[in-house]
Order: structure tokens, then C-alpha cells, then sequence
């Protein structure tokens, strides 16, 4: 089961009216290559994740 | 069995006593080292030596027969500083040519070695016992023997030892007092770099590791180690975001070294680091016995030179005041009435025990704590970060003990700065104490790769990507923030709304988010929806200067810096709407449990998913994905 995060604040109503703005085809930034310290069980999930060929779901098994 | 590792999990430990290997953590400074064991529930401790020493003195003194190890090694500086060794660590996998010849040792000298071409050697006097000729490899070194041989004579000889060997032997007796310790056999360790260590001087330790008898699972920097000791569990309980910029303040004997890291759900990354060698514990030490010299003086009217010292004699006081200091310094960071120096026969004879409270030594030392404060800045903004985008503060190394630094450091920070020494973790040995952090991460992290399993190719290649020179920590991470934006009638913020980052700038790929919180909807009956945008955003710290009105009639107005964080909104990626369905009613207001989760892949794809949770569990999904 994926780690989920307790988020405290409480987004408030929606606004009245809203609708979704026109999306513009824009995409994610350009991601930067950094290198990870190999290290914790998170890197050992990272690279397990990765070498096995597993997404999220598969590795959560 | 392997620990099971949840996908961005923290660090536990599940103890098996019965096929748990039994593995150690070595903090390997140049100075001091330390050796921790996991103990039965899990947790990693830093161990004492049979001298009852859990910071040992990383130093080896012969004497006549005898070998000392650590602390009363270093004891024997004043005696018989010439068969002393120290600072070998930093010498390991250099060449002699490699070695400033104007290094101050206040050790045995370090010489070309007699037989081999460009490799430096100590050399050092010892009783050999005849007639067996002394061997020269370190792994069969005789330790200290107590046993009463028959036998003739000892000779006086000259023993010459690499550095190498001279770890090798140190190394040993580590390992040695941990099985002790545990009544078992070491099967593993993990041992601690510094982050400048160049490749041959890793294989160089991995070499005197093995040489003495050790298997190394891994050489890990300091930072990573801190990392590993920083996302566990325990640490994280102090109520700290697993989404952090960490910085990383190591104050050790000889140096200072700063590292900035990224921490996203366990993953670490070094955004930045900063070395400088004229700032750490001797600095310390210098102004320390400056000051009790002066005093002494001023108490006996006997002259007392130190720091530096011309004269043999002065010179002998200097080495027995940096051996006292010792004490004072540790009785400083635990408490803040006053500390004492104690030194029998300082000079001619006469005794000598001062008194120093934190208030006057924090005071002597302020240039000290200046220092690492404007290496800090220097550290953080060559990141191009503010101070106040720095979320915590982790101090490593014995001079970091001292509660002066951390006082002078936050005061650049923001309020919101989360240190060892404002949530309390460092008094009394708690996880927060910086002397033994390096040692505890090691061997949390020794735990985790002898568990791993090595049956198939792919074991061994996930095994492969914790040794030097592996590719698997290339990561590609985000450059903005990815977040929620909630949209709201009158918003006070000029985003239009409720603002919930998600996917904070600087997270590696490919990453999961799953975030829950509960959504106000409102008094209204009728369908009650929760819509939410996607959007990247741009964080920065604003400062401003604010004129204070002067606090009295003669004072000149004063400017104020004050700082805030702000998120500006930059492209939008997508939205999403439900209907709410399990709303409550409470106080009048209608409320709702929503979950949204983030996948972005390698290749940009992002997939946003929300749902509902209610009484009967999660409701129906609703997904929007873009991709490249
Ligand atoms: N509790 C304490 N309070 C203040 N200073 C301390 C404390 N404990 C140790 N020290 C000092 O910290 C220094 C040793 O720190 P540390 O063990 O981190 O050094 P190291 O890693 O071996 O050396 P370096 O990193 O400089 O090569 C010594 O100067 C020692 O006197
Ligand atoms: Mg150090």
C-alpha cells in the first residue's frame, strides 16, 4: 500500500462558477539529472522499481 | 529475510535474532571513530569500547612492548608523542609526493617509507621481542599482550607502518570490541567517507578493511549516512515534512564540511557541499587553552605560552591542556553552568584547574561559530537558495555538540527551522546527538544491504547499485513544483486559492504522491462538488525592509529584513472535479475525505487520480493524464 501524506489544511468550497481552464498542451518542465546517495530504503525501492521493470502497483506487492 | 521496504519507506529494522546478520556501523573520522549495533528492537546505538569510550580516539601509541588503542593512545602525546600515530586517515591512499611536507604532526613522523617507492610510512621505536623477527604486515600485528611468555630480552627497534596498516590494525580493534560487545562475529559493516574522498583512497580503506579481517557492505559518505539516520522512523516522528531541503552541518576536529541535501520521501540527494579546513575542533581547542594559559598565569605568575609553543616545556603544558580541554568541552555542550579544566603539574610542577561557563566560552569562540555561519550562507546561496527555504538543520560531529553554534546559525533561518537542539533530540544521547549519527546511519544501512537477496541476475544488479561507480543513482528530478490549486471566492492569496504542493521541485522520477485531507463544501444542500487545478509553480522567498519605528526618541529608525515565502503560479497542467458524495454534516458545514495521487513517470507522463472516502471505503476514481 502506497505511503499516503496527511495533509492538515482544508481547502474551502469551490468557487462558484468555476470551470476548468482551457488546458494549453503544456507539459511537465524539463527534468534536471541529478545522482542519488545509494542509500536508505528508498534509493532500494528506486533501483528495485527500476531494475525489475515495476511500476508503483506492481512493486507495492 | 529482507526487510520489507515500503515504495518511498522509511528505515525500519525488523530484528530477527535468529538470521539477522550480525553487522556494524564504523564512523571512520579522522579523529575520533565510532561503532554502532542494531539492538534487539531495531534501533541503531553507538557502542563503548572496552575503556568504556564510545567517541575513540582514532590514534595507536607503542610503548616498549606495549600497543595502545584510541583514547589512552592519544594520551600518550605527551610523553611519547614520537611513537604516537594520529591523523592517518586522511593520509590513506596517498602518495608520499601527494603529502604537504610542512603538515604540522604533532605525531610520529611521516617519512618516505625505506622500501617502497613513494609511499609514506610512520615510523615509530617498539620492543621487539626476540627472537621472532617483528612482521611488517599489519594483519598479523601482535595486540597488546598481557600474557607472561618466558622469553629473553626485547630489542629496541624501528617498525615503519603505512597508513594503510595503521588503519588496518585501528579498524580491527573496532570490530574486535563490537564482538566483544555482541558475543558474536561480525559478518558485515558499513563504513563512513568523508565526500572528498578520491577512489584511491577508498580502495585504500576498503584494502585495510579487509586486510583486517572486515567485510565491507559498503562505504558510505557522511551526508548519506545522515540521510539514511535522518528518514527513519524515529526521526521523522518529530513531526518533520519527508518532503525537506536539509542542511547538513559537520563541525568535526580539522574541518568543517557543509552538505545541502534534497530529501523526498526518503530518497537523499546532495544539491551542494562546502569544505573548509580552517575552522573545526582544534580551532577550538586553540582558543580554549589559550585561555586557561592565560589564566594560570594570572593565578601563579608563572609565563605560559601555548597555541603556538616555542619552548619543550610550554610545549608539554600545550599537549596536556588539549588533552584536558577534552573534557571541558563535552561538559560545556551537556550543561550550561560551569565546566572545569584540571591539569596536574602544567608547568614546573604547578597545578592547575580553571573554570569556564558557556556564556564566557561561547565568547571566546564566537569567531569560531561566525565562521561556519557565513560558510553556511556562502553554502546555501551558491544553490541558489534563501536560508528560509532550508526546512531543517542536522549537526554531525563532535564540535557540533555545542549549543552556541546552533543559537548563532538560527538566527538567519526561518522561524520555522526544525534542529536537534530546538526539537530537544540532543541532550542525554538522543537520535539527535551529532556524535553519533554518522555511526548510527552506517549501521542501519549494513542491516539493509546483508539482507538483500543475491539468487538472480536482477538481485545482484539491485545488490550492484550501492557499490562505488554504480549508474543506478542517476536520477532524473523536477525542476518545479507540481501542486493542487483549490479554487475560492474572495481568495486572500493571489493564486486564487488554496495551494497544496504535492510534488515538490527537486523530486526524483519516477515518483508516487498520495496525499489525504478533508474538503469544506460548504452550508449549501444539493450536489457538492470538489474540483481542484494542476499547476507548476515557482517558489522563491520575498524579502522586504520594513522601517520600525525607533524604540526610543534619540535612536535612529530602524530597517527591519523580513521574509516570505511565495508560490507564483506558471503553467497550468490539468484539472479535476468530483461529486461528493459521503459529505458530513458538522457544525452546520458540510465536509468530505478526499485522496488525490500523482504518478509522473520517466517520461514526463503526469497522471493526477481523486477520490472520495467514506464510510464504505474509496469511492469511484477520476483520473486526468497528460503526457509528452
Ligand atoms: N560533546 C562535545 N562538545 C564539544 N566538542 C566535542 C564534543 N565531543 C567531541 N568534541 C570535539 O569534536 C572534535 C571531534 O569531532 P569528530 O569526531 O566529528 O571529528 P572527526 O570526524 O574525527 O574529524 P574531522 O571530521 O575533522 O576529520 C574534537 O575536537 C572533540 O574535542
Ligand atoms: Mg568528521
Amino acid at each position: 500500500m502506497a505511503h499516503t501524506i496527511d495533509v492538515s489544511v482544508v481547502p474551502p468550497p469551490l468557487k462558484v462558477g468555476w470551470s476548468s481552464p482551457q488546458s494549453t498542451g503544456q507539459t511537465v518542465s524539463p527534468l534536471v539529472e541529478r545522482k542519488l546517495i545509494p542509500a536508505g530504503p528508498a534509493y532500494l525501492a528506486h533501483v528495485r522499481r527500476a531494475v525489475h521493470k515495476l511500476t508503483f502497483e506492481e512493486h507495492d506487492k | 529475510m529482507a526487510p520489507k521496504s515500503q515504495p518511498n519507506g522509511s528505515a525500519e529494522a525488523p530484528i530477527e535474532v535468529t538470521s539477522t546478520p550480525t553487522i556494524v556501523g564504523i564512523n571512520f573520522g579522522n579523529s575520533y571513530a565510532s561503532i554502532a549495533v542494531l539492538t534487539k528492537e531495531g534501533a541503531a546505538d553507538c557502542i563503548a569500547n572496552e575503556d568504556g569510550e564510545r567517541q575513540i580516539a582514532c590514534a595507536i601509541s607503542f610503548h616498549g612492548e606495549e600497543t595502545y588503542i584510541g583514547n589512552q593512545a592519544k594520551h600518550q602525546l605527551v610523553k611519547n608523542s614520537q611513537n604516537t600515530i594520529t591523523g592517518f586517515r586522511n593520509l590513506l591512499g596517498k602518495k608520499f609526493s601527494e603529502i604537504p611536507p610542512n603538515e604540522i604532526s604533532v605525531s610520529a613522523p611521516v617519512i618516505q617509507h625505506p622500501e617502497i617507492p613513494d609511499e609514506p610510512a610512520y615510523k615509530v621505536q617498539v620492543l621487539q621481542a626476540a627472537p621472532i623477527p617483528l612482521p611488517t604486515t599489519a594483519s598479523n600485528t601482535p595486540a597488546a599482550s598481557h600474557a607472561a611468555t618466558p622469553r629473553s630480552e626485547p630489542t629496541p627497534s624501528t617498525r615503519y607502518l603505512t597508513p594503510l596498516e595503521v588503519t588496518s590494525i585501528f579498524l580491527k580493534s573496532l570490530v574486535q570490541s563490537a564482538e566483544d560487545f555482541l558475543g558474536k562475529k561480525i559478518n558485515g559493516a558499513v563504513i563512513s567517507v568523508p565526500n572528498w574522498f578520491s577512489d584511491a583512497q577508498k580502495a585504500a580503506l576498503e584494502k585495510a578493511a579487509s586486510d583486517a579481517g572486515i567485510v565491507v557492505l559498503q562505504l558510505l559518505e557522511e551526508a548519506g549516512a545522515v540521510a539514511v539516520t535522518t528518514t527513519t522512523e524515529v526521526w521523522e516522528a518529530e513531526g518533520i515534512s519527508q518532503d525537506r531541503t536539509q542542511l547538513i552541518v559537520d563541525l568535526g576536529s580539522s574541518g568543517l564540511e557543509l552538505s545541502l541535501l534534497s530529501i523526498r520521501q526518503g530518497l537523499a540527494y546532495t544539491i551542494a557541499t562546502l569544505s573548509d579546513h580552517t575552522v573545526g575542533g582544534d580551532y577550538i581547542d586553540n582558543k580554549l587553552i589559550k585561555f586557561f594559559a592565560k589564566e594560570f598565569t594570572k593565578k601563579t605568575k608563572m609565563p605560559l605560552t601555548v597555541a603556538p609553543a616555542t619552548e619543550a616545556q610550554d610545549k608539554r603544558a600545550e599537549a596536556k591542556l588539549r588533552l584536558a580541554v577534552e573534557h571541558t568541552k563535552r561538559t560545556l555542550s551537556a550543561s550550561p553552568g560551569a565546566a572545569t579544566c584540571s591539569v596536574e603539574s602544567l608547568k614546573d610542577g604547578l597545578d592547575y584547574t580553571g573554570t569556564i561557563n558557556r556564556l564566557r566560552f561561547d565568547m571566546e569562540v564566537r569567531s569560531i561559530y561566525e565562521q561556519v555561519n557565513t560558510k553556511v550562507k556562502e553554502l546555501v546561496s551558491s544553490a541558489g537558495l534563501d536560508l528560509h527555504e532550508v526546512d531543517e538543520i542536522v549537526y554531525v560531529g563532535g564540535s557540533a555538540s555545542l549549543p552556541g553554534l546552533d543559537e548563532t546559525l538560527l538566527l538567519g533561518f526561518s522561524e520555522s527551522v526544525v534542529t536537534p537542539f530546538t526539537v530537544g533530540t540532543v541532550v542525554g544521547g538522543g537520535v539527535g546527538d551529532p556524535t553519533t549519527i554518522v555511526a548510527r546511519g552506517c549501521a542501519i544501512q549494513a542491516l539493509l544491504l546483508a539482507a538483500l537477496p543475491e539468487s538472480s541476475e536482477e538481485e545482484r544488479e539491485v545488490k550492484s547499485a550501492f557499490a562505488n561507480g554504480s549508474t543506478w543513482n542517476k536520477a532524473a528530478v523536477t525542476s518545479k513544483t507540481i501542486g493542487l490549486l483549490f479554487p475560492e471566492d474572495n481568495a486572500e492569496s493571489e493564486l486564487g486559492g488554496q495551494w497544496i504542493p504535492a510534488l515538490l521541485r527537486e523530486t526524483g522520477v519516477p515518483a508516487r504522491r498520495t496525499l489525504r485531507f478533508d474538503v469544506d463544501l460548504g452550508e449549501g444542500e444539493g450536489e457538492k462538488k470538489v474540483a481542484f487545478e494542476v499547476w507548476e509553480a515557482k517558489e522563491g522567498v520575498k524579502t522586504e525592509n520594513v522601517k520600525r519605528a525607533p524604540l526610543d526618541d534619540d535612536d535612529e529608525e530602524e530597517e527591519e529584513e523580513t521574509k516570505e515565502k511565495i508560490v507564483e503560479k506558471e503553467a497550468f497542467l490539468t484539472a479535476l472535479s468530483l461529486v461528493a458524495k459521503e459529505g458530513t454534516k458538522e457544525k452546520g458545514r458540510w465536509r468530505t475525505k478526499v485522496e488525490v495521487q500523482l504518478l509522473l513517470g520517466d517520461n514526463k507522463s503526469l497522471s493526477v487520480t481523486a477520490w472520495e472516502i467514506g464510510k464504505s471505503g474509496r469511492g469511484e476514481a477520476v483520473t486526468a493524464s497528460i503526457s509528452v
